[in-house]
């Protein structure tokens, strides 16, 4: 789902590369990683197993730049291509703006494409979407294999929907970048038609089969039954992924700062956890004319809220301090917690204190009258 | 599987999400009180999708981008194995480091409210507030995803992504 944030002035959209496992996803990304310009890319994060296949996905956030005044980007991610994945292949496609299905060429593929394909019309219709009406380019991928079947064949069976197509040879970096442009260009054409608005913008069209050629022309060898559409690499197959110096997993935080930079060194959560828990005296003080109560420190609410530069970049975001200093670090107790309770004074005890000299002078009074009854009556 | 046919409006409103300055500056106001009160040091609002729509407090080290992915992709998981087991969802999640410790809370139907948090304060404390806050944000998102908006983009947004694109590639 595309996100349009006119407060951070951000079009954010969601990119995915489907397909059966080894066709190249993963490599797509890092050759994008490692060709696009610094400024440009995001680190890319791997969630994936110790043989390097992809476990959950890849992520690479592509920044386009400003862009009439909106910074755009485009979060890249692939999907773990095997079939026992599907769970996460299918959470990984929620809110997707558009897809890259990268088919592996070789005729000992083709009823692997044939299930991705299918099975990815199937997750989208889960969310209630369909290729047919989602922007989608599709890859043929592995071009260089001698087994490589015709791009006409694999449009045939692959594209359904007359999708744009192009040839690559992913590890190389032939047809990566064709292949993006042309579905960012698609998806964002996607967005000015549904913003009803003439911008005069046109996607790349779907090339004709002739012309389907995203990398130089096919070499055509007299009586050769089939070409492949680029000349082999010098490595030997099966191909390579270069690998980029690219973080995996969660990126590490650099130790003593935390998540945080310049981040004090606090101490690490100095009670235990079964006593972490909001204690009594955090009671509601009274419902709120919204409807819902308000929180416990009733006088933060009243005060004046600071004033927020939210429509600043986002960089100037990142630089701003909390509205108002934080306090030296203190250890979390349950006293802690009631600080704020503890300020509002019941209103019944005024009274009580006042009362309490009457009751001692009448007490008093009542028991030296019953001693002179003691000691002079009886 | 058969679609139930859609009006313009409404596949206009799932299929995009459009912030206006004024409900960012709502959120902003709310999470800025629940860091207040709750001592956490850091929350980032993000969409189910993974775009960060907020982020509030002191700055994150590593990308926001990069972050917000992986806790939509945290949550999704978790979601998925609550489904496998009967639940319907796991609204809320923790995960604690050996300094600073993060809360997943479910807001609505698409949003979650990621809370980063140190040894200044504890769990008890930023869970009791996160709820109290999540409630909040809730009925501005409800609003928010209530109107049909248009997304106002400029005229020739798409040209100028055309020539970005060229440059880029």
């Amino acid at each position: 789902m595309v996100q349009i944030n006119f407060a951070q002035k951000s079009v954010n959209l969601k990119i995915v590369y489907y397909g059966p496992g080894m066709s190249g996803k993963t490599t797509n990304l890092e050759i994008i990683h490692q060709r696009a310009p610094e400024g440009n890319r995001g680190d890319l994060t791997s969630i994936s197993t110790d043989g390097d296949r992809t476990l959950f996905f890849d992520y690479m956030p592509l920044d386009l730049g400003t862009v009439a005044g909106m910074r755009t980007a485009f979060q890249l991610y692939t999907v773990p291509g095997q079939v026992y994945y599907n769970s996460t292949r299918k959470l990984v496609l929620q809110g997707v703006d558009g897809i890259i299905f990268v088919a592996d060429s070789s005729a000992s593929m083709v009823n692997q494409n044939l299930e991705s394909l299918r099975n990815l019309e199937e997750n989208l219709n889960e969310y209630g979407k369909s290729l047919s009406t989602l922007p989608h380019v599709i890859q043929l991928n592995k071009r260089d294999l001698p087994d490589a079947m015709t791009v006409e064949e694999l449009s045939r069976l692959l594209n359904p929907h007359n999708a744009p197509i192009f040839e690559a040879v992913a590890n190389t970096g032939q047809g990566v970048f064709p292949t993006l442009k042309a579905l960012a260009a698609s998806v964002l054409k996607n967005i000015m038609n549904e913003a009803g608005q003439k911008s005069g913008y046109s996607a790349p069209q779907a090339p004709a089969p002739a012309a389907r050629q995203a990398a130089p022309p096919r070499p055509q060898a007299p009586g050769a039954p089939r070409a492949p559409a680029f000349a082999p690499p010098q490595a030997p197959l099966p191909m390579q992924a270069p690998q980029p110096n690219y973080s995996m997993g969660v990126p590490q935080a650099p130790a003593g700062g935390g998540f945080f930079p310049g981040a004090p060194q606090a101490p690490a959560h100095p009670v235990p956890m079964h006593a972490q828990q909001p204690p009594g005296g955090l009671q509601l003080a009274r419902p709120s004319p919204q409807g819902h109560p308000p929180l416990a420190l009733s006088q933060t609410r009243s005060q004046p809220r600071p004033a927020l530069n939210v429509a600043a970049p986002r960089q100037m975001q990142a630089g701003q301090a909390r509205p108002q200093p934080r306090p030296a670090p203190a250890p979390a107790s349950h006293g802690q917690a009631r600080r704020p309770a503890a300020k509002a004074p019941a209103p019944a005890e005024k009274p009580r204190k006042k009362l309490t000299p009457i009751f001692i002078v009448a007490g008093a009074g009542v028991g030296a009258v019953l001693a002179w009854v003691l000691t002079n009556v009886l | 599987m058969s679609q139930k046919p859609v009006s313009r409006d409404e596949n206009l409103r799932k299929s995009r999400l459009v912030f206006y300055e004024n409900d960012v500056q709502r959120l902003n106001a709310e999470i800025d009180t629940f860091l207040e009160l709750s001592k956490a040091r850091c929350a980032l609002l993000v969409d189910r999708d993974g775009h960060l729509v907020t982020r509030r407090g002191e700055p994150v080290r590593t990308s926001e981008e990069t972050v917000s992915a992986l806790i939509a992709g945290s949550f999704a998981a978790t979601r998925e194995m609550a489904r496998l087991l009967g639940e319907n969802e796991f609204a809320i999640l923790f995960h604690q480091g050996t300094r600073d410790s993060i809360q997943l809370q479910l807001i609505g139907e698409r949003t979650l409210l990621a809370t980063l948090f140190d040894g200044r304060t504890n769990l008890g404390m930023v869970r009791f507030y996160a709820q109290e806050t999540a409630g909040r944000i809730n009925e501005v998102l409800e609003e928010i995803h209530s109107q049909n908006r248009s997304a106002d983009l400029n005229a020739d947004f798409g040209s100028r992504a055309e020539d970005a694109l060229d440059k880029l590639f």
